[in-house]
């Protein structure tokens, strides 16, 4: 919806992801404030922040897959965890820099993820998330049984430098995490408003009729994976190099539910939606570690430490009421507002 | 060869329980069309109501067993009543989501409950060995096989013989047809949803019995789809073979393959493997209706 008198009048509008002047200023001072935010925020909130975005990476890569192509990946976290050991690995045996080692872990996951949906060929829907959970189990197994990876116990990860410039604290990590979240989610909109996110689009919502209107269903597929693994790598080696270990209890299946769930909560098929989500979980599980303990302080035969547990309850529940009240999530809210406020003082 | 056959009989009971579970998620999928993964919570309550029931009540044991399935029952039929009835007419995949969110609360739950501990549930079942021939056969696993698999045959029979069974058959033929025959396809929702709850929990005893409370159970559901994934989630009959050959195949991996690797635990991974090599080979399972689709 469009405010009263504003038209697009050359392709170039038409295809524009910031469209008007005000959008260039919101956007710009966004960003600006982002930037300035270690400058007087606690190390505690900066530390959640970074957690946010490289949660907001992962979750970015499984709207593509699962929110525009509509297949479901419960093995997001497993191919999380390649990139994470691939850029341990790079950086830690062969000593190759981070900076290389992150684009190189992200392909490296990509390249797995081919793998893992290679099954959406003959499957869809539930089989394809069973079959991705199946992918999950074998490569957690696999990084828990091999040398190269440590077996249980996980590799160190060298924090990332330039020169003698080492980005070990919360606030230098901040700077990496943010610039590369920026970057992805650029390209995750740059994707989705051309031909290939149109496809993706086709492929969700009637695979068989994009088949016969043309579209290379498989190779479609397999890029949507590509992508989302990718971004699943990169997410990955963002979480290696910031707790600087690496090790397969940051990568459950939980971690994958839990993603699918910010999914869910954020809005299907929204950019925007990926990062509600991500900001409304990750708020919901700091208010459960606030409460818990004084709860667990009232109530002692909660046990003494049900922040875990309720964490997880909670979830469920609001998981349960946005299906019922609200399957399509808070990008589909934030539009209704964006319209309302647009045609004001007109309503729907 | 005794060998052999050993690890084919101990594969074989474990199966039964995998069978147990996948005859759940089967029967479920066949009425609603969702496959769900509530279930595998509902199998851990079933095991924590017995357990309740027996250690803390300390109840005779054939009555904390039924006041266990009824309370699963009830556990099935409030979940189904709450959160899948107001989803009818919605893409079956939102359903789906739904039974996951319902596993995510639930998780906590149970969780809170065990909060990090493992409780034991008293032997109840007969403890000794038994021999055949040279083969041994723990009788704990015997009657644990044969009390989780029995239910099973019970439902199925119910489901092949009964009126309300032949109800359930044509509501999972086609929901609007059943309808318009007459049939109340939203309490046959509901009745299959005690059902399963029920068979849920009677696997979940038996898993409970082998492996104890304690936080992982519940992801043996996940064990229990990929069964029944495997054996073709439209058919009960593929869901007990396949749990059969799966425990079957997991326990010749543990005794064959672990050996010959450096650190093992290859059986912990074999069903997975499994699973990806059949749904690449046979998409809708080994004994699987193949669905047929339209535009």
């Amino acid at each position: 919806m469009r405010p009263c008198g504003v038209f697009d009048e050359r392709y170039e509008t038409d295809m524009a992801i910031i469209r008007t002047w005000q959008h260039w200023t919101i956007l710009l001072g966004t960003i600006g404030l982002l930037f300035c935010i270690p400058l007087f925020a606690s190390y505690y909130f900066i530390s959640l922040l970074n957690g946010i975005f490289i949660t907001s990476v992962m979750v970015l890569g499984l709207q593509i897959i699962m929110g525009y192509c509509g297949q479901v990946s419960l093995g997001q976290a497993a191919f999380m965890a390649v990139g994470g050991f691939v850029s341990a690995l790079l950086t830690l045996k062969l000593g190759l820099s981070f900076w290389l080692a992150l684009p190189l872990s992200g392909l490296s996951a990509g390249l797995i993820g081919l793998i893992g949906g290679a099954p959406s060929l003959r499957v869809k829907e539930f089989y394809l998330a069973m079959s991705t959970v199946a992918i999950h189990y074998v490569i957690i197994w696999l990084i828990t049984h091999l040398k190269i990876t440590g077996y249980t116990q996980g590799l160190v990860a060298p924090p990332p430098a330039i020169g003698n410039f080492v980005f070990n604290t919360e606030e230098r990590m901040y700077y990496i995490i943010l610039m590369v979240t920026l970057l992805l989610t650029f390209y995750a909109r740059n994707l989705i408003r051309g031909n290939v996110g149109r496809i993706f689009i086709a492929i969700r919502d009637n695979d068989l009729a994009a088949e016969v209107m043309g579209v290379n269903i498989f190779k479609y597929k397999m890029l949507a994976f590509f992508v989302s693994c990718f971004y699943a790598g990169i997410a990955g080696s963002l979480l290696a190099h910031w707790y600087q270990i690496v090790n397969v209890e940051q990568f459950t299946l939980n971690h994958a539910l839990l993603y699918i769930g910010m999914i869910i909560v954020g809005g299907m098929g929204s950019i925007p939606g990926a990062f509600f989500g991500v900001f409304l979980l990750r708020l919901l599980d700091e208010f459960v570690l606030t409460v818990s303990p004084m709860l667990a302080h009232k109530f002692p035969q909660l046990g003494m430490t049900p922040a875990a547990s309720l964490g997880v309850m909670c979830f469920g529940i609001v998981l349960v009421l946005f299906l019922l009240y609200e399957p399509r999530g808070i990008a589909h809210r934030w539009e209704i507002f964006k319209a309302s406020y647009r045609i004001y003082p007109y309503r729907k | 060869m005794t060998y052999f056959l050993q690890y084919l009989l101990i594969g074989f009971l474990t199966g039964g329980l995998y069978s147990a579970f996948a005859v759940t998620v089967v029967l479920v999928y066949k009425a609603t069309h969702v496959a769900s993964l509530a279930h595998g919570q509902i199998l851990a309550f079933g095991a924590v109501f017995f357990y309740w029931c027996i250690a803390v009540l300390q109840l005779p044991i054939s009555v904390s067993f039924l006041v266990a399935l009824a309370l699963a029952g009830v556990l099935g039929f409030i979940i189904e009543r709450l959160t899948m009835r107001p989803l009818i007419g919605e893409p079956l995949f939102t359903s789906f989501l739904m039974t996951f969110a319902v596993f995510m609360f639930l998780d906590g739950v149970f969780n809170l409950y065990v909060a990090g501990e493992t409780r034991f549930i008293p032997p109840f079942l007969p403890q000794g060995n038994m021999g055949i021939g040279k083969l041994i056969i723990a009788e704990q696993r015997a009657s644990n096989f044969v009390m989780t698999l029995l239910p099973a045959l019970i439902v199925i029979g119910f489901f092949k013989y009964s009126k309300v069974g032949l109800r359930m058959r044509a509501t999972a033929e086609n929901h609007r047809l059943a309808q318009s025959a007459g049939i109340r396809v939203k309490n046959i929702f509901s009745i299959i949803w005690i059902f399963s709850s029920i068979l849920a929990a009677v696997a979940g005893i038996g898993c409970a019995t082998i492996m104890n409370i304690h936080y992982p159970l519940p992801y043996n559901g996940l064990k229990g789809l990929l069964v029944a994934l495997v054996g073709g989630l439209d058919s009960i009959g593929g869901a007990i073979l396949a749990g059969l050959l799966v425990g079957v195949i997991e326990s010749l991996a543990a005794g064959y393959v672990d050996p010959l690797t450096e650190v093992g635990g290859t059986s912990e991974v074999v069903a997975y493997v499994l699973l990806l090599f059949i749904l690449l080979v046979k998409p809708y399972g080994l004994f699987g209706l193949a669905r047929i689709e339209r535009i």
